[in-house]
């Protein structure tokens, strides 16, 4: 860091205003709250959702959260038990009380989410629905009050992720459940690579564009450590096609998914123009004219500990062994 | 045309929310002032009602009639074999589902911070300084 102010003391009439601008940046790069270091901009995070809800043509950016919200529908269908009472949190305008009904076995839910404005422009619901406004880091909710929990590509922006999930497991009634999903760490690799080696070539360093996501494992380990029970995890992957990296990056503003990372510096237009160039040559399709962009999506299901949960066996509790078999068979 | 929704807080949620400003420890229940409110008659489900009955603090759900001025449509305490009193039930159904809060406030009993209730949505995000 010091090399690079003084970097910027050679700019001569600009230097008063870079100064204070890294200064600033410094400063927020040290925000530590409670002795979690915060890497996302909530405050920013909820201003961009809230411009992305509010512009005029804010729904044609919602596939690829309708497609999630569906999947995750799915498991919760999946799962051969009734919830009563549901909590959705980091709805976006409400995607998955939108695909839920009766038979998936949810009777009543609330969704909660960081805009309001979301909320009130949420899709209706066949089912009894109440919106909430609150962040998802503090949950405004008691002890043991909820049967499911879910999440539906929100988690990507919580800042600490084991206070969040130990918060699930106390909303939690017992042998309640937990389904989520989230981005991977291989979501965007395309756009993060390009963007890392077009701002090398262009401005000799790199800064984060896209956030930091998490890996499988890391996810399983919060989530045990959290003292989940069962957890399971599975991946998938969609692979969206755009005719250049503008569209991918026009559609994920419009998503309200910019960056909203405290340490975030803006893009030159130069970095933009190479980074798009790089983009098309190393993973676009030479015949179509077209470049894929990857979201890895971390499905994730976990139960809050219950007599009845099943448990290992004893050990000792199967006394034939392999050797017992073949000699039955012979 | 567009179709707006008409969105409410049920005093079921109300049941289950609390006040999480930082150094609270008596949040619960949130005192709530309404300033405006709605009735709808929803489809009675009297196995929900007896299922969520258990988790509902009925004290709670007491005191959040009285504001309302409604309290002599629930009665005081939980019946006994509430499962299978179809009178008791259809009472809390009516009190938690098919009343709905529009406009007014939550305040935290302990700090006497407002959370304010809006287009039916209540806003519990909190300040920097009370995280």
């Amino acid at each position: 860091m010091r090399s690079c102010l003084g970097n910027l003391f050679k700019l001569g009439a600009r230097v008063h205003l870079s100064f204070n601008y890294a200064q600033k940046r410094l400063l927020q790069n040290r925000a530590i709250d409670g002795g979690v270091r915060n890497i996302f901009d909530r405050k920013v995070k909820q201003m961009q959702k809230q411009r992305a809800v509010l512009s005029p043509d804010g729904h044609i950016f919602e596939y690829l959260k309708e497609e999630v919200a569906c999947s995750v529908v799915d498991r919760i269908a999946d799962v051969k038990r009734s919830f009563p009472l549901a909590l959705d949190l980091g709805c976006g305008k409400g995607f998955l009380a939108k695909s839920l009904a009766q038979e998936d076995g949810v009777s009543m839910m609330l969704q909660g989410d960081l805009c309001k404005e979301n909320v009130t422009k949420a899709y209706p619901s066949l089912i009894p629905c109440d919106g909430l406004s609150f962040d998802e880091e503090n949950l405004p909710f008691r002890d043991n009050t909820f049967d499911l929990v879910l999440t539906s590509l929100s988690l990507h922006w919580v800042n600490d992720l084991q206070g969040y999930f130990s918060e699930v497991l106390r909303i939690l009634k017992p042998d309640g459940c937990f389904i989520g999903a989230m981005f991977g760490s291989d979501t965007l690799f395309e756009l993060r690579c390009s963007l890392q080696l077009a701002e090398t070539e262009r401005e000799g360093g790199i800064a984060p564009h896209v956030s930091p996501m998490m890996q499988g494992h890391q996810l399983a380990n919060l989530l045990s450590s959290a003292k989940f029970n069962l957890v399971t995890l599975d991946f998938d992957q969609l692979v969206v096609n755009y005719p250049s990296m503008f569209e991918l990056m026009e559609d994920l503003q419009g998503m309200g998914e910019s960056n909203a990372l405290l340490s975030r510096k803006m893009l030159h237009r130069d970095t933009i123009i190479a980074a798009s160039a790089i983009y098309q040559a190393m993973y676009g399709d030479t015949m179509e004219n077209f470049i894929p962009a990857t979201f890895q999506l971390l499905h994730m299901i976990g139960w809050k500990p219950h007599e009845t949960q099943q448990k290992p066996l004893e050990r000792g509790a199967v006394p034939k062994g392999f050797n017992a078999k073949e000699k039955s068979q012979n | 045309m567009r179709v707006t929704r008409f969105l409410k807080m049920r005093l079921m949620t109300h049941n289950m929310l609390t006040s999480h400003v930082k150094g609270v420890t008596n949040g619960y229940p949130l005192i709530l002032e309404a300033t405006e409110t709605n009735e709808k008659e929803i489809d009675f489900n009297p196995e929900f009602i007896a299922k969520m009955i258990p988790r509902i603090e009925w004290s709670a759900l007491v005191n959040a009639m009285e504001k309302l001025g409604k309290a002599d449509l629930i009665p005081e305490e939980v019946a006994d074999e509430y499962e299978n009193d179809e009178d008791f039930l259809h009472k809390a159904h009516h009190a938690l589902l098919e009343i709905d809060v529009i406009k007014g406030n939550l305040v935290c009993p302990q700090s006497g911070r407002k959370f304010p209730i809006s287009n039916g949505i209540p806003n519990m995000l909190l300040n920097e300084d009370e995280v």
